[in-house]
């Protein structure tokens, strides 16, 4: 009876009051989220979950706009219990913002599980739902086939990376990625992938985050292509427009902020030390077990090369969006 | 290059040259995303410094002439369509550096190179900091936009990669650069560089060597690879640079001729009949390859 009520609105029309489901929202992003949209007066009622128990950080937040529930998406059980609960039906969800990854590329099954089949798993039980009608996902600049001759921007239809011999983290990016793609055309839920460049800030589990921080930084002899930076304020802007907009589809999203990795690791103020392409692996496992990085190289092999940022012309035309973040370095 | 590097690099970059010349090449503009770079990675004080080096090079090895400046568009995007030899490709760094020089308008030249440069180590860097740009269409879709001003090779690496006996016959062109023209209507500058055949001429090409490097060629010259590295340093021949009136071709032909590919190949030929014309002419008019007797 729902999707029977809902009429065909046109693409870019916006929405009304959006009641939101986050999962993942003990991230930095998902927090970040929840505090940008309980001012949001287009938007109802924010129902977040996470494993984890409520963090004291949501006890700003007035009950009437944000509800807290644990729940692990990976457990079945669990994750129908969600949507048959008193909670989920009370706030009168419409709305999913997908959240909940593992940011850093640490392996093993429950990363994998985490990142594939938890996406996968969510979608489906969105797409079961009838009030449902919006699907955000928040995908990653990862999912790109990185080539020396790639152009300097990379829009929507570049080549995924689809490379047997890539890391298995990026691997399972790209598996989401395509999951959610391939119910794109579903009819009662508008499915938005928000492909984002590299985020870079305070509290940020992220490659780069990780990478500038790295003791030292090390770095492909011979290469130093251009990145792009993604401020938190930004990636918020983003999730904003794709839920309240009337639209769907994949949208790259960058940021304003674009260098040579050398010039972000100098204003970052870190030593920047630039080794043979084949010790750069072994070395990186060393930081990694001395402490002196988080940083995987092996998700950034081509990155660490080539050059690609993201058009987001398609963001900027459709979503509106606007990048306006700028990145504040320590030097 | 953080910022000091970046004054030390203007600081040689104006010894090397005279002020007025100084002042001329730091006139040119780059499209900064906001840290000195392009997005093509591009750095102004990079590309400066590297011209007041090659102007050595353009002014006392190859000892260029050239003419037909006036037929470089002051402002706006346009191609320049030029011959490609030479083993190592420094005619188009002799014809960035003569526009940079001598068009009424000092303009950065955007040169399309191949798509192996992007493999090399630190000649991808260098490349890129120096205006250059790896040859995907979506790049030279943007530099045309952005109304820049690029060089196409149409020859590719079949063009530098020519043995010496098949000197100053041009190799068949690519269509690419024509539908690009077409797209953004921009005209085509056909251009000749008289010279740089001889440089180093090319007597075998060792293939399996090539592909093992992913190379598009491995040459064999009179001196590489028997003097190692600086067997690849190029003879002192004397350049000659023409460049010849725009061809328009799109306000004779509409969008339509972009789906006729005899039509888009029919002047890709048009514009390499005219550029082997301007080299035959060229040749014609050279009294010698190193420039013995000429003023």
């Amino acid at each position: 009876m729902a999707r029977a009520r809902q009429k065909a609105r046109p693409e870019g029309h916006k929405e009304k009051t959006k009641n939101v489901l986050i999962t993942g929202v003990t991230t930095s992003i998902g927090r970040n989220l929840v505090t940008h949209l309980a001012n949001d007066p287009q938007v109802g009622v924010l129902l977040g979950v996470a494993r984890g128990e409520k963090p004291y950080y949501f006890n700003d937040i007035p009950p009437e706009r944000f509800v807290y529930r644990q729940c692990d998406i990976l457990k079945p059980r669990e994750l129908k219990n969600l949507f048959l609960s008193k909670t989920f039906r009370e706030t009168d969800i419409n709305s999913v913002v997908h959240l909940a990854f593992q940011n850093r590329p640490v392996r093993g099954e429950n990363t994998h599980r985490l990142n594939v089949e938890g996406t996968r798993d969510l979608l489906r039980k969105c797409l079961e739902t009838p009030c449902i009608d919006k699907f955000v996902f928040k995908s990653s600049d990862v999912v790109y086939k990185l080539l020396p001759h790639n152009p300097a921007y990379l829009d929507e239809n570049a080549d995924l990376n689809f490379d047997p011999t890539a890391d298995q983290w990026v691997k399972d990016r790209v598996d989401a990625d395509m999951i959610c793609r391939s119910f794109m055309d579903n009819v009662h839920v508008k499915i938005v992938i928000l492909r984002m460049t590299n985020i870079i800030g305070r509290n940020i589990e992220g490659q780069f985050n990780s990478y500038f921080d790295s003791k030292p930084v090390i770095k492909t002899m011979g290469f130093n292509p251009l990145v792009n930076l993604l401020h938190m304020k930004d990636v918020i802007q983003a999730i904003t427009l794709a839920l309240m907009k009337n639209v769907h589809g994949i949208y790259n999203i960058g940021g304003l902020d674009t260098a040579p990795i050398t010039t972000f690791a100098d204003l970052n103020g870190s030593t920047v030390l630039s080794l043979p392409e084949p010790i750069l692996a072994p070395v990186n496992w060393l930081q990694r077990k001395l402490g002196l990085t988080d940083y995987y190289y092996s998700v950034d092999k081509e990155r660490q090369k080539y050059t690609a940022l993201l058009d987001i012309s398609k963001a900027q035309r459709v979503l509106g969006y606007k990048p306006k973040g700028r990145i504040e370095f320590s030097h | 290059m953080n910022k000091r590097q970046r004054k030390t690099a203007l600081a040689i970059a104006r010894r090397l040259m005279p002020p007025e010349e100084f002042d001329r090449v730091m006139s040119i503009e780059i499209n900064d995303l906001g840290f000195g770079y392009d997005q093509f990675g591009m750095e102004k004080e990079m590309a400066v410094l590297s011209y007041a080096v090659a102007r050595y090079v353009y002014l006392y090895w190859f000892r260029v002439e050239s003419e037909g400046h006036e037929n470089i568009p002051k402002t706006g995007s346009a191609l320049i369509v030029p011959n490609h030899s030479g083993v190592v490709p420094v005619d188009a760094a002799m014809v960035g550096v003569d526009i940079l020089q001598k068009a009424e308008r000092p303009r950065i030249m955007r040169a399309v190179v191949d798509n192996f440069m992007g493999f090399l180590p630190w000649v991808n860097v260098f490349f890129n900091r120096v205006g250059q740009v790896v040859g995907a269409r979506r790049n030279f879709q943007d530099l045309l936009s952005n109304g820049e001003l690029c060089a196409v090779f149409p020859e590719g690496t079949r063009g530098i990669g020519k043995p010496f006996n098949r000197r100053y016959n041009l190799a068949k062109f690519a269509v690419g650069f024509v539908e690009l023209s077409l797209a953004n209507k921009t005209p085509i500058i056909p251009t000749a560089i008289v010279g740089a055949e001889e440089q180093a001429p090319m007597i075998g090409n060792l293939k399996p060597i090539a592909r093992l490097l992913n190379f598009p060629y491995f040459p064999i010259t009179l001196t590489f690879p028997w003097l190692g590295p600086i067997g690849l340093v190029p003879f002192p021949t004397k350049y000659h640079i023409a460049y010849g009136e725009p061809m328009e071709f799109y306000r004779e032909y509409g969008p339509e001729v972009l789906d006729d590919p005899e039509k888009i190949r029919m002047l890709a030929d048009k514009v390499q009949l005219v550029v082997q014309d301007m080299i035959n002419h060229g040749l014609e008019k050279r009294t010698s390859i190193f420039g013995i007797g000429e003023n």
